[in-house]
């Protein structure tokens, strides 16, 4: 079973790997059309991408969606976690159970009524609408991150405080917020991530005046393929890979164990 | 906000609500009142009634469709499972280094977005790409389409959504005492029987977990199965979707979303009673 375990393992990694790597070469291909391996190597997509508004307009969308998606997401979540992680009140485990339903509704079936309900407020084809939409699509993922973090607060550092005579408000800006940084910075990354990827409800309401990268990827995608594509899933995949990795070489640099210590993962 | 930070006794009741409004009346806002819009137009467009629904639950292309779609989603699954479990073992018994390897590729993976990897399955299946190229130079001439079938959108999904599964399945396995491996094998338990009646038994929390998210995301995939796949075999949000751009036909839009949200809700709900839905993102 082992050996059979380990061929098994090595085959998955490929196909898992293969999709990711593709992209990188396809960017710096000089045929016009997906051809794989490319007849020959130039930078020609990259000047499409950096050149042409059709592309950076998306992108600046989508990093603005984004953003405003993320600071409105953080200033609903972060006192309603505090709510929920820190007392008990009644009706508690089905607010608790509320948090999460955006999760569980299919994206298809919100964008069918955020294509209606934004219509009938105007809201459609604008920044706005999608912003409004995006925020719920990231209130559910924002929570579970925070109040895991919240979980897991050693309590006693903020009564350490109080006791010593801090008075609430300094206490909960210079113990509370200060402990929970990690938490909220990943939390946001994550509200950041739900809605720069989001593509089904911004396919449906962000129209041709808020259209977002995934939207104009998808439109893409689906009438001719520009090889731009590769470009930007290229950039998008460098993103990711300096997002994962940047938290590894944090810690290491400040930690700096010169010995190899044995890793938790390789505790069984 | 601080002052409700030092008020750690849960005497004051008002405290959490005044934290949670905000939020309860934005949800309650922009998702509540969407989500019965949505209902109220399945059976108000055209006219008040109940027609949609009985299109959507009789009419032979709307079956054709929902059947098509519950037998993708629980292929897809099974091919998630069959792909995970072993990367999954494999992250959770090899060295660190390699399954640090590992993770930070499935870590990747799950990252990327939908898009970006569906473009990539594109780049590899069509007509010029590494596959054909690999058929033909073993000798097939006559190369079958790969791209817009049902084969390219069932590989893409499973691509997709097996890390959903593989990060399911590890965080339960690194979990299981290598003790209760040992004395099971000191008991006489080897190969297969040891897998079969003790590792698979201790897994199985980590394999329901995945099969629902798989499940249940796959259900509603919309960019995958369009770009990928064929027309002629639609999935159900894609014929939501048609419904929506094409026809400007809302209530029947509305009404297929009703339903695939009602079965979605089924087998969440049945989920959440044996084991508790925030654990299931959790």
């Amino acid at each position: 079973m082992n050996t059979f375990m380990r061929w098994a393992g090595i085959l998955v990694t490929i196909f898992i790997a293969a999709p990711l790597v593709i992209v990188v070469p396809m960017s710096f291909s000089s045929a016009s059309s997906l051809q794989f391996p490319p007849p020959g190597y130039w930078f020609g997509y990259y000047r499409a991408y950096f050149t042409d508004l059709d592309w950076l307009i998306p992108t600046w969308n989508s990093v603005v969606i984004a953003s405003a998606t993320t600071l409105l997401t953080m200033l609903l979540v972060v006192p309603a976690t505090f709510a929920l992680v820190r007392h008990k009140f009644r009706g508690k485990s089905v607010a608790d159970l509320m948090m999460l339903m955006p999760l569980a509704v299919p994206h298809i079936v919100m964008a069918v009524g955020y294509y209606s309900y934004l219509g009938d407020l105007g809201l459609v084809h604008s920044h706005m609408g999608v912003i409004l939409a995006h925020t719920c699509l990231s209130v559910p993922i924002a929570f579970l991150v925070l109040s895991a973090n919240l979980k897991g607060f050693d309590r006693n550092l903020e009564r350490a405080a109080l006791s010593l005579g801090a008075s609430p408000t300094k206490t909960f800006i210079h113990v509370t917020l200060p402990i929970l940084r990690p938490g909220l910075i990943i939390s946001a990354l994550f509200a950041f991530v739900q809605s720069f990827d989001e593509t089904v409800v911004a396919i449906f309401i962000s129209g041709r005046n808020a259209e977002t990268l995934p939207r104009k990827m998808f439109d893409s995608i689906r009438q001719e393929a520009d090889p731009v594509i590769a470009v930007i899933s290229t950039l998008l995949f460098f993103l990711v890979l300096v997002g994962i990795a940047a938290p590894y070489f944090i810690s290491a640099l400040r930690s700096r164990v010169p010995k190899p210590s044995r890793s938790p993962a390789g505790a069984h | 906000m601080g002052s409700s930070l030092s008020r750690l006794t849960e005497k004051t009741n008002v405290w959490p609500w005044l934290l949670l409004a905000p939020l309860g009346i934005y949800m309650l806002i922009f998702f509540v009142v969407p989500l019965v819009d949505v209902a109220i137009m399945s059976v108000t467009d055209p006219r008040l009634s109940l027609v949609n629904y009985e299109r959507v639950l009789t009419g032979a292309l709307y079956q054709r469709v929902f059947l098509n779609t519950f037998l993708t989603a629980a292929f897809v699954t099974v091919c998630c499972l069959a792909v995970g479990y072993p990367l999954a073992y494999l992250m959770a018994h090899s060295k660190p280094r390699t399954a640090m390897f590992i993770l930070l590729l499935v870590t990747m993976s799950f990252w990327t977005s939908f898009l970006v990897r569906t473009y990539s399955w594109m780049v590899l299946l069509g007509n010029n790409g590494p596959l054909i190229a690999l058929l033909q130079m073993i000798g097939i001439d006559d190369t079958p389409q790969l791209l817009f079938t049902r084969f390219s959108s069932t590989l893409a999904m499973v691509h997709i959504l097996a890390p959903y599964m593989i990060m399911n399945i590890f965080s339960v396995m690194k979990k299981i005492d290598p003790a209760l491996i040992r004395s099971a094998e000191s008991l006489g338990a080897r190969g297969w029987s040891l897998f079969r009646h003790v590792y698979l038994p201790l897994t199985a929390p980590g394999i329901a977990n995945g099969s629902v998210l798989v499940f249940v995301i796959c259900l509603g995939f919309y960019v995958t199965p369009v770009l990928l796949g064929s027309p002629r075999e639609q999935m159900i949000a894609g014929l939501i979707g048609h419904q929506i751009d094409e026809f400007l036909a809302f209530g029947m839009g509305s009404a297929m979303a009703m339903v695939l949200l009602f079965i979605t809700f089924v087998i969440l709900t049945i989920y959440h009673r044996r084991f508790g839905l925030d654990k299931l993102w959790g």
